[in-house]
């Protein structure tokens, strides 16, 4: 039987507080591995191409997600494309309300079917739109570690 | 031949923001005693399976599914737990009954949101770790980065997603279980301030706290239960890829897929003219639009304007999420494609009171499973 009595007052209804404290390291593995290392030492862009759907893959992966074929072809891509869409985050990672709104963007890299999530920098929100070209700015050659963050945003390409 | 199953019962709490004075087991024992009554089983006799949906670091707890069988009833027996959404359960339960080796089997989903006092690094650990997560962004932004993508790829506005908004908060407050039932107008919506551009407050379903719990039985066994059958005729589920830099953002091939395996099943060749009310996903409103054209409820970019048009509304052509969805009833984690399955139970019975859609005989129901995710179900419901 379902209880006939429930708590009356909310001082009464008691809780314990914990913590989630986890730590790992993320394996970039064979095409992750090659992508950063092309980034880090040469402030380049690879990508993988699946012959047989005519995808090229950034980030490069060692297989096709569509065919499933193994990809062994290594294409450099430049570092510029076009924003394929975007938003202005008013709230950061910790919920609290942004009084100048973070650009979040997905890039499309030139001939690349895939790209790069990043922000974008050097241009005011209301400038932003869906197709605009932006270009990567990298951190200077000593800087870069080999990650993502090596990138530390686009800006609207100069010409 | 395929055996059919039905839903024969149904239990759950009323959605609440907060529910400080009892934990997640007696939210599910509360739900599971509500259908076990409803079914007229002994869940210590009469159930063959049982399964449940929970997600880890939702729950705070590693190897979560060893803590769901206790208030189910469901202690000693066969138990297993899905991370996903509760449709997803919904249709090993239909297989399991199928496969002739099950003949009553219960379904299990529940929400403690509340209790989750850091919910954005909980969706962020869904991110890809080592392209997105160094970003350190809220990941509600690819709501935003989506919803932008679907209004430039299908012309739809963004009046025409505040409308859904408008829609499914009014229609909460005909709904007693949903707390967020709002008298909003479209003025007031157009007011709400932007919080993933695009994306605005108003926009965004809140999460609440509840459980809910489905018994399904074969058709043998629902002659000798006293519930009112309500037959599952299809079910489906879809994958797309996880990787954000290269899958579809302006449309939800996950949903389309998903339910083209459920129409096939169910014999449904024109949803549009053969369902008679849809409980979808509306984690953020614009994802009604985007799910209704998946699901072939619409074509591609008429989605907005059959809103427009009121053909959504309860009394519309095609009545959409009556219930208030998610951004009505609040968003209940992996439990939320329950609570659209049980609306859609009570008004295929008859039971849905005031919000009752006329002569409704069969019902479409789809859940998505939130950022980043790109996966989803459908189950389509008759009688």
């Amino acid at each position: 039987m379902l209880p006939l009595e429930k708590p009356q007052q909310v001082h009464r209804a008691l809780a314990w507080q914990g913590e989630i404290p986890t730590y790992n390291i993320y394996t970039f593995g064979i095409a992750g591995e090659r992508f950063f290392r092309e980034l880090k030492e040469h402030g380049r862009f690879l990508g993988t191409r699946c012959p047989a759907c005519h995808l090229l893959y950034v980030p490069p992966r060692i297989y096709c997600e569509r065919c499933f074929a193994s990809l062994e072809e290594w294409v450099e891509v430049p570092g510029r494309g076009t924003v394929f869409t975007f938003t202005l985050a008013y709230y950061d990672l910790d919920g609290r309300r942004l009084e100048h709104p973070d650009i979040l963007a997905l890039v499309r890299l030139e001939g690349a079917h895939g790209g790069v999530l990043h922000r974008l920098g050097e241009v005011e929100p209301g400038q932003v739109a869906i197709g605009m070209p932006v270009e990567a700015v990298l951190k200077p050659p000593q800087e870069r570690r080999g990650s993502i963050l090596d990138i530390l945003y686009f800006r609207p390409t100069r010409r | 031949m395929m055996r059919r199953v039905a839903i024969v019962g149904i239990g759950f709490t009323p959605f609440r923001p907060l529910s400080p004075e009892v934990s997640y087991r007696e939210l599910v024992y509360e739900s599971a005693q509500r259908a076990y009554h409803d079914a007229g089983i002994n869940p210590r006799e009469d159930v063959d399976s049982f399964i449940t949906v929970a997600e880890d670091y939702e729950e705070g707890t590693a190897i979560f599914d060893e803590y769901t069988p206790d208030q189910l009833g469901a202690a000693l027996r066969p138990v297993h737990t899905i991370t996903a959404d509760g449709l997803y359960a919904i249709s090993a339960g239909y297989m399991l009954i199928q496969t002739g080796q099950c003949e009553v089997v219960v379904v299990e989903g529940h929400s403690k949101a509340s209790n989750v006092l850091t919910p954005s690094y909980i969706s962020a650990l869904a991110l890809d770790p080592i392209y997105n997560r160094p970003l350190r962004f809220h990941p509600a932004c690819l709501a935003g980065m989506e919803m932008a993508r679907f209004l430039v790829e299908t012309g739809t506005v963004r009046e025409q997603c505040l409308r859904v908004a408008v829609k499914n908060r009014r229609n909460a407050l005909l709904n007693p279980l949903a707390p967020y039932g709002a008298d909003l107008t479209l003025e007031e919506a157009l007011a709400s301030p932007p919080a993933f551009a695009p994306l605005s407050e108003v926009e965004m379903s809140r999460s609440a706290d509840g459980a809910i719990v489905v018994v399904l039985a074969s058709e043998e066994a629902t002659r000798r239960l006293k519930g009112h059958p309500v037959w599952i005729r299809g079910v489906g589920w879809c994958s797309d890829s996880p990787t954000l830099e290269t899958r579809e953002w302006g449309e939800a091939v996950y949903a389309h897929l998903s339910a083209r395996m459920a129409y096939r099943l169910a014999g449904i060749r024109n949803p549009a003219r053969e369902v008679h009310l849809a409980e979808i996903d509306d984690t953020y409103a614009y994802k009604e639009l985007m799910h209704m054209e998946a699901l072939g409820l619409c074509r591609r970019g008429e989605a907005g304007r059959l809103v427009e048009e009121g053909a959504t509304e309860r009394d519309g052509l095609l009545p959409v999420n009556v219930s208030g969805g998610s951004l009505g009833m609040g968003h209940l984690g992996e439990a939320t494609g329950l609570a659209r399955l049980a609306e859609a139970v009570m008004h295929l019975r008859g039971d849905a009171e005031r919000r009752q859609v006329k002569g409704a005989q069969t019902a479409l129901v789809q859940s998505w499973r939130g950022v980043p995710s790109s996966s989803g179900a459908v189950v389509v419901l008759g009688v």
